[in-house]
């Protein structure tokens, strides 16, 4: 059946499979069939980076990712981040510095920091800006993630 | 979206015989980025997708030689940024890269993908219509090349015929003394698509301009030479006045279209506005 299709693809860290029609995006196959809600949509567009995860390594927009093309991959959601009940340094460096208000990017700031960090572990804050350029805080709290993306370095 | 039919060919040949289906509902897909948004608005209802991405090698890659840069279709804009062949050979692309878009779009669209979408709004067209390109199509009845020039025939529209697929781009080979330079305005917000893409390329002999190219995006239907322009500047000094007459000519040559990004008289400003400073800023 070519409109459908079982995929098998790593999630954070877990071997899993799933069934998903083709013109399911990845986002929807997390959050029905893994209750993972981290990456969550918000303009559907790919501009504001609420639903980044990481496949293969790179930051992605789920609302823009088909379902299918995971088929493979090692994925991984903020929900994959922290090791036996520690935080990951870069959610720490959130917490410490109080890089969110309503909370609701903060996965996908968090994410696009360990893209950044993966680049340029001692990122300028020009670089800072170009990584984080494609999420937006309606809060607008981006001072705060801006300061803990600069402590985020030094912990990781 | 709607349901269709997703295949994944593992070769440029199958991917062929999959996309010539006589049906405008089949397409070629590579990252989604541009397609899935499409099909989100339900702006375009597929009934058969030819994924590329189990084909391996054949369109991969970012190979530098005498003959330029040959760049594989499925290369993604983020491996283009951050290319240092890319960067020796074509810093303007390099540089147009970094505003193109956000890194996460970056990461899975593809130059292929960016040229056969036929977008105006696209930042490289503009860009590769002044450093000289060519396009290689494969086709059931084998392959040829478009050079980029043909290539954008109009809105969301290029020379690629249903069933063929961009399999490689070749970038010309820079001379040394070649100035270039892409201006991107966005009248929203900075992220904005462009308002107005302006890309000029020119030489000079001594004193003198010596060859030109100017190519204006966004504010067009799809991304063009100006020829008035290049006229105007080839063989005049390089300077203020030149630019701000080869800047009206380009003003007066262009047809923009009105949108949300502003009027097309708005945006005939604009043109002139930024490809003045595309030449100004040009090294």
């Amino acid at each position: 059946m070519t409109h459908q299709r079982t995929l098998s693809f790593t999630l954070n860290g877990r071997p899993v499979t799933a069934t998903a029609r083709t013109h399911e995006t990845i986002l929807e196959v997390l959050q029905r069939d893994f209750g993972l809600f981290g990456a969550r949509e918000s303009c559907g567009q790919g501009l504001c980076g609420c639903c980044t995860l990481l496949v293969n390594g790179t930051a992605v927009s789920g609302c823009l990712y088909l379902a299918a093309f995971a088929d493979g991959a090692e994925l991984v959601t903020v929900e994959g981040l922290a090791r036996g009940g520690t935080q990951h340094p870069i959610q720490c460096a959130f917490v410490e510095k109080s890089g969110f208000q309503c909370g609701f990017c903060t996965p996908g700031m968090i994410l696009m920091t360990k893209e950044l960090l993966g680049r340029h572990p001692r990122p300028t804050d020009e670089q800072i800006r170009h990584y984080l350029s494609g999420n937006l805080c309606r809060c607008a709290t981006y001072p705060d993630i801006i300061e803990s993306v600069r402590r985020a370095a030094e912990l990781v | 979206m709607k349901a269709f039919e997703l295949v994944e060919p593992a070769t440029i040949d199958d991917a062929i015989a999959l996309l010539d289906a006589g049906d405008p509902g089949v397409r070629a897909v590579a990252g989604g980025s541009a397609l899935v948004p499409m099909m989100k608005a339900r702006l375009f209802q597929p009934t058969r997708l030819v994924s590329l991405r189990r084909i391996g090698g054949a369109l991969r890659g970012i190979h530098a030689g005498d003959g330029g840069l040959r760049i594989g279709a499925l290369a993604t804009l983020t491996e283009l940024e951050h290319s240092t062949r890319v960067r020796d050979a074509a810093p303007v692309m390099s540089r147009a890269l970094r505003t193109l878009s956000n890194v996460r779009i970056r990461n899975v669209a593809t130059l292929g993908g960016h040229l056969a979408h036929g977008d105006p709004h696209m930042d490289l067209p503009p860009i590769l219509l002044t450093l000289g390109a060519r396009v290689r199509v494969a086709g059931r009845g084998g392959e040829r090349w478009i050079d980029i020039n043909d290539l954008f025939l109009g809105y969301y529209q290029t020379a690629v015929a249903a069933g063929e697929l961009i399999t490689e781009v070749h970038v010309s080979a820079q001379p040394h003394d070649a100035r270039t330079w892409y201006e991107k305005f966005t009248a929203l917000s900075a992220d904005d698509w462009p308002t107005v893409g302006a890309a000029v390329w020119y030489r000079t002999a001594g004193d003198r301009i010596g060859e030109a190219r100017v190519a204006v995006s966004a504010a067009t239907e799809r991304p063009v030479r100006i020829a008035a322009a290049e006229q105007i500047l080839t063989g005049a000094a390089p300077s203020a006045e030149t630019f701000g007459a080869a800047a009206d000519a380009a003003a007066a040559a262009v047809d923009p279209l009105a949108d949300i990004r502003g009027s097309a008289a708005y945006k005939r400003e604009m043109v002139r506005v930024h490809v003045r400073r595309a030449l100004e800023k040009a090294r």
